[in-house]
């Protein structure tokens, strides 16, 4: 027995070591070899695409088959964990085509040069360029490049009940006025005339703010001014909050008045829910609310206007925002592939039904006129360009915003609010100064 | 007439059917004075509701066709129920790949964790003497300190040199982040094991190596329970580091897979806890099989 044990002892090190030894070989061997090495076996060129909108990935797989079966030399994988984006530039493996909301997050990329240059590419051509513009604002890699190219414009206005309004004979509203007489019509006849969900603060920051902000003064000129001036701005100052926001407070918070009892405790989800079901005639949200409300009441009839803030309706605008936006990661081994995946996304055919089918506009020059229902009342302020960027997106994420637009809604004390926010605009400016 | 008079008359009664009756009121005041005690009772109710109800509304959840989610009080249990939500999360996940790359991550994590940490707890804690473990232990301690998410992207970077940017760097990243706290458990276990059980291997002529693997590591059974359960739910609930490290989204793991249910403004709840009701299912067969152990586990732990 001894001796058998002492005699095993030495080979089981020895096998043990060995063994760990070969396991750690076979683990590092096969696995160093792929890298980013170009993705191309047997002639096929594998594409990755990222997309962040999880409810179109379904959608997306058919585009992709479909885009599969014109060129069978590339395969495209579709991703739709956004999470894994920044990890891919950091191990130098970014998925080749990119599609991301374009705000500043992304105007951040676009600033380190992430993203190759997309002018020469022929359908850059064919881009509306006011739509174009929009993402240009936020700033271009070199001063010139184009480093997207818009794929979904989502317009936001005001969704409301068509069954409500016109069981009311309300119709829908081209002035301010028009529109404060709806809402008491509405009022006198017990129905809330809009929907409030101020438990979740971003919808009160894209609603009532984006809207009556951007209805009332020039929100790009705004910033850019306020921009200009850097950390040497100040409440007195020409280009502050307190100097031209002023006239818009009233207005949300009249806006806040009509709002149903109890808005403080609702949140987006309960506001669809509620909104679904008929409770009150009018929702200040984008179009991204109307699959949820569509989801919970099948038979709904919506229909979206832009909120008209000024009583001249030439004024009137919609609140836009570049949804979806076409990018190539610059160090892509497959530029030629990835460029002939974007060139098919962007085939009137395959942007336009996009767009079409879910509830949002094609950036193409000459595309059809919406004729979805739910958004058609947008449609001639986006045909005309007269819309703008949300104020809320102008805003350093270091800024709470929409925290800051909730208790104003509940204090009322707009010189406190507007004062808040050229002291938070003055701070970030100061630390991000070069 | 008090309860315990009624008792004692029915000592006395030989029919079956109240003897039977007997024991249970026996039970409510035996002889033993065991009493009822209410609040406790209601306390313990109340506290089963907290994990009874939230599971109640993911199954009641699960089964909601979507007009029916924003109807009622959510409390109502669904009628008709919409069985096939289950089907289209499975198609939608495509859930048996997930889940395979999920298990996998978990299997090696668990098998990973028990056998890393035990040897280092083992070396550590029977070289107490010597200054170099005394060291080494403290340096695996320190890890502790460090907040996971300041080292995520050097973590990338290098596992993307090293070719680990998969389930199986993902394994190895859990082994070793376990190690600092599994060790520290194992330490205090295998101090408390007696010495004169090794030695006697040694009389025999057992290697170190036969020490551990047949005396220390049967011993270290509860710790094994304990360690084993932290690393299995760890694993298998862990969103941040697959979300970061896998780069195939194909060989994802399962709660990132379930992202897709959540979008920026959209969230399809009916389908999301289906979704979450298959990926829990595992945890719960696990836990209602080895309930026992996992109770002793987790007081062990606590104990030594």
């Amino acid at each position: 027995m001894n001796a058998a044990l002492s005699g095993n002892a030495p080979i089981g090190r020895r096998a043990l070591l060995k063994f760990a030894g070969l396991a750690g070989a076979a683990a590092i061997l096969p696995l160093s070899g792929c890298g980013a090495a170009p993705s191309t076996q047997n002639g096929v060129t594998t594409l990755r695409f990222m997309q962040n909108k999880p409810e179109v990935v379904a959608y997306f797989n058919q585009v992709i088959k479909d885009f599969e079966a014109l060129n069978p030399d590339i395969r495209v994988i579709q991703d739709f964990n956004e999470g894994n984006f920044v990890p891919g530039l950091v191990r130098n493996d970014p998925p080749d085509v990119v599609t991301r909301g374009f705000a500043q997050a992304t105007a951040d990329f676009v600033k380190k040069g992430i993203f190759a240059d997309l002018s020469d590419m022929p359908v850059a051509a064919t881009i509306d360029p006011e739509i174009q513009e929009l993402i240009s604002s936020w700033g271009q890699y070199n001063g010139n490049e184009v480093s997207a190219l818009p794929f979904s414009l989502a317009a936001a206005g005001v969704i409301y009940n068509r069954d409500i309004f016109e069981a009311r004979g309300v119709a829908v509203p081209t002035t301010w006025d028009e529109f404060v007489a709806a809402c008491e019509t509405f009022k006198a006849a017990g129905i809330a005339p809009i929907y409030g969900t101020y438990k979740d603060p971003w919808t009160l920051a894209q609603g009532m703010f984006d809207y009556v902000a951007g209805g009332s003064l020039d929100v790009a000129e705004f910033f850019s001014k306020l921009n200009g001036r850097g950390a040497a701005i100040t409440a007195d100052a020409p280009e502050s909050f307190a100097n031209n926001f002023g006239p818009a407070l009233p207005k949300m918070l009249q806006l806040a008045s009509f709002a149903q009892n109890g808005a403080a405790s609702k949140n987006y989800a309960d506001g669809n829910a509620a909104f679904a079901k008929g409770q009150a005639a009018m929702y200040l949200q984008g179009p991204w609310a109307l699959s949820q409300l569509v989801a919970a009441n099948k038979g709904i009839r919506l229909g979206s206007f832009p909120l008209p803030v000024t009583n001249n309706p030439e004024d009137t605008k919609a609140r836009v925002n570049v949804d979806m936006a076409l990018s190539i990661t610059r160090n892509t081994p497959n530029m030629a592939a990835a460029q002939r995946f974007v060139n098919y996304l962007l085939e009137p055919s395959v942007v336009n039904t996009y767009n079409e089918k879910n509830a949002a506009f094609s950036p193409l020059k000459d595309a059809p006129a919406v004729e979805n229902p739910q958004i058609s009342g947008l449609g001639a302020s986006v045909k005309e360009a007269r819309y703008y960027q949300g104020a809320g997106t102008y805003f350093p994420p270091s800024v709470p915003l929409n925290n800051y637009v909730q208790s104003f809604v509940y204090s009322k004390n707009g010189e406190q609010f507007l004062a808040a926010l050229d002291d938070e605009w003055r701070r970030v400016a100061e630390r991000t100064a070069v | 007439m008090t309860a315990s008079t009624l008792t004692d008359t029915l000592t006395g009664a030989a029919a079956p059917a109240r003897k039977a009756r007997r024991s249970r009121r026996s039970r409510r005041s035996g002889r033993e004075g065991y009493k009822v005690n209410w609040w406790l009772t209601a306390l313990m109710i109340v506290a089963s509701l907290t994990v009874l109800l939230p599971l109640y509304f993911t199954v009641a959840m699960a089964l909601k066709s979507p007009d029916q989610i924003g109807t009622g009080t959510g409390l109502a249990w669904p009628n008709p129920m919409n069985w096939e939500n289950f089907a289209a999360a499975y198609v939608a996940t495509n859930f048996p790949r997930a889940f395979m790359s999920t298990a996998f991550v978990t299997v090696l994590s668990v098998l990973g964790s028990l056998a890393s940490s035990s040897l280092v707890a083992y070396a550590i804690a029977r070289n107490w003497n010597r200054k170099f473990f005394r060291g080494s232990f403290v340096y695996l301690l320190s890890a502790m300190f460090i907040p996971f998410p300041v080292i995520i992207l050097p973590l990338i970077k290098q596992t993307a040199l090293l070719g680990l940017d998969n389930p199986a760097g993902v394994v190895f990243l859990h082994v070793l982040g376990g190690i600092s706290f599994n060790t520290l458990l194992y330490i205090a276990f295998v101090r408390s094991i007696p010495v004169e059980l090794e030695e006697s291997a040694r009389m025999d002529g057992a290697t170190t190596w036969q020490v551990f693997r047949k005396i220390i590591f049967p011993l270290l059974a509860p710790m094994n329970a304990t360690v084993g359960i932290f690393a299995f739910l760890g694993s298998w609930n862990d969103f941040l580091l697959p979300q970061m490290m896998i780069a195939d989204p194909s060989l994802q793991t399962l709660p990132v897979v379930q992202m897709l249910f959540q979008g920026e403004f959209n969230t399809n709840y009916s389908l999301a806890f289906a979704s979450y009701l298959m990926a829990m299912a595992p945890t719960l067969v696990v836990y209602i099989l080895a309930q026992r152990w996992v109770l002793s586990g987790v007081m062990r732990g606590a104990v030594k």
